[in-house]
């Protein structure tokens, strides 16, 4: 990177700006690690050498992404030397004067689709002990998922209840991808233990269709990146029908799952229709008591990233309003990817009688901040 | 006395083995009431437990008088969703659940669910089962002198 760029950035940070809001939390900071030997301290002998010898062993397709610079956007100044918890906090935390940075993960998502759950538990625990040495252990404004196999609800119970009660330790990652729609009782064990400790489950885009996972789509396997971006909504919306359907959060009436990059536009759509049906066919599934929408206002939140563009903002307004964005969206940012949502630049998008709920107090509640 | 067609059944739901409206009777009603707006339904013995008579015509979608258990209860046929002909749907138990993937039945036969979209009604008090605020209109009726009578406006008004 030139000197010109690092200049400009410390130029920005120099200016500032006014705070986006008196307690401001980024729901979405990815935490990549430089390549899988950084958690080879924490990983049993058999597995470094087995990584060692094939490689990662991690399930993969053939969505492109984009280009990057070690994980980053290439604008960010960054090499195979960086510092990345400290190049995070400088260029994120910092600059916007964020006071939470929930680290979201980002290399383990593909994880949960192996089929070897041995190899799977033991990534996570080390992942999750490097993240608390390497990452929660750089700023105390660091807050953390844990990452869990999903498929192997024991281990992953165990895990919750090893790691569950450390004070930075605010959810439980449960990537989008999967073998069944997250309603289905074979995940009831993990959803008991994040809710006995007051962690939240997260959602976030990532794992579909690759290793033993399901397609990311019921039409079938998306062929290209673009393509395979549009799926995220329709399979966020199949977990939230799942999860309200077979009851969960009659089950579990203190939990609050917090979905990631997986758009926004639907909710409307899908609560007017799920509300509609509810009326007509509650008696087939009695335990769900209240409106579909209920629910959701009550134990769903969504993350604003990848946030709607539509050519007028008035739409935007419009639209916030039928999605109760006030109660259900929390800021996430998506740093350091390409697609991320400029903190400043999307806060301008809000009108500002939401913005402190949307940037602060709501992401207080569900992660209990 | 006629009985109901298959063919005045809009949604098909009156038909096959879960049909309901070929065991509905229906009346025509007057094209104007008696002074006290009253009118007599049926003999009270052809209206039995379980059995609900329907009154075509005495008023805009008719009103039908259910027998529930031996208490009557007369509905407007008009469900307030869509416009259905709501007291032609199918008469159910209410369905509650104290635990996910069970299922609990009581008050056997006081629930009607809309034939048009399923909304479930209670029959006794015209409540809907989603909603507290919504409601279908209910008629007094009564037994006088072995008969049914429904009053199917209030006294002072002249239409019915």
């Amino acid at each position: 990177m030139s000197a010109v760029d690092t200049e400009r950035r410390t130029s920005d940070k120099d200016l500032g700006s006014p705070k986006i809001a008196p307690y401001l939390v980024d729901c979405d900071l990815h935490h990549l690690w430089h390549q899988i030997d950084d958690i080879f301290p924490y990983l049993p002998r058999q597995y470094v050498q087995e990584i060692k010898d094939f490689g990662p062993m991690f399930p993969g397709g053939m969505w492109t992404n984009m280009p990057n610079n070690h994980g980053y956007r290439i604008d960010q100044d960054v090499d195979h030397e960086t510092n990345f918890p400290s190049f995070t906090v400088t260029e994120h935390m910092d600059r916007y004067d964020f006071d939470v940075g929930i680290l979201t993960g980002g290399d383990i998502y593909l994880i949960t689709a192996t089929t070897n759950l041995d190899y799977a538990a033991a990534i996570c625990r080390a992942y999750n002990d490097w993240t608390l040495d390497h990452w929660v252990a750089e700023d105390d404004r660091f807050r953390m998922v844990l990452a869990i196999g999903p498929n192997d609800p024991i281990q992953a119970v165990e895990e919750i209840d090893r790691l569950g009660g450390h004070p930075a330790v605010v959810g439980v990652n449960l990537p989008a991808g999967g073998r069944h729609p997250y309603g289905n009782r074979m995940y009831h064990p993990i959803y008991e233990a994040a809710e006995r400790h007051g962690l939240a489950m997260v959602t976030h885009f990532g794992g579909e269709g690759v290793g033993a996972n399901n397609a990311p789509t019921a039409a079938g396997y998306p062929t290209y990146y673009l393509e395979m971006r549009m799926a995220r909504p329709q399979i966020a919306q199949a977990h939230v029908a799942s999860l309200i359907c077979e009851g969960v959060f009659e089950k579990y009436k203190d939990l609050k799952w917090v979905f990631v990059e997986v758009d926004t536009w639907w909710i409307p759509g899908l609560l007017d229709h799920f509300d509609a049906d509810w009326k007509a066919l509650r008696d087939y599934t009695p335990w769900v008591k209240q409106l579909p929408s209920e629910y959701f206002r009550k134990h769903i939140r969504v993350g604003t990233q990848p946030l709607e563009q539509p050519a007028k903002r008035e739409d935007l307004h419009r639209f916030f309003d039928q999605a109760n964005a006030r109660e259900v969206l929390v800021y996430a940012s998506d740093f350091p990817h390409w697609d991320w949502d400029e903190p400043v630049a999307t806060a301008a998008t809000f009108p500002e009688s939401i913005r402190d709920e949307i940037f602060g107090s709501n992401a207080r509640q569900a992660f209990k901040l | 006395m006629t009985r109901a067609q298959g063919s005045r059944d809009p949604t098909g739901q009156g038909r096959g083995a879960t049909s309901t409206l070929s065991s509905i009777s229906v009346v025509p009603g007057p094209s104007s009431a008696d002074d006290s707006g009253e009118l007599v339904v049926c003999e009270a013995a052809d209206l039995l437990s379980g059995g609900r008579i329907e009154i075509s015509g005495a008023v805009h979608f008719g009103v039908t008088v259910f027998n529930v258990d031996g208490e009557l209860y007369a509905l407007l046929n008009h469900c307030p969703h869509m416009g259905g002909p709501l007291c032609r749907g199918r008469i159910r138990p209410r369905v509650s659940s104290d635990a996910v993937g069970r299922w609990d039945f009581d008050r056997e036969g006081e629930v009607v669910k809309c034939p048009f979209h399923n909304w479930e009604f209670d029959i006794c008090s015209g409540q809907a089962l989603h909603d507290s605020r919504l409601r279908v209109r209910r008629y007094p009726v009564e037994i006088r002198d072995g008969k049914v009578v429904v009053k199917l406006r209030k006294d002072g008004r002249k239409k019915l």
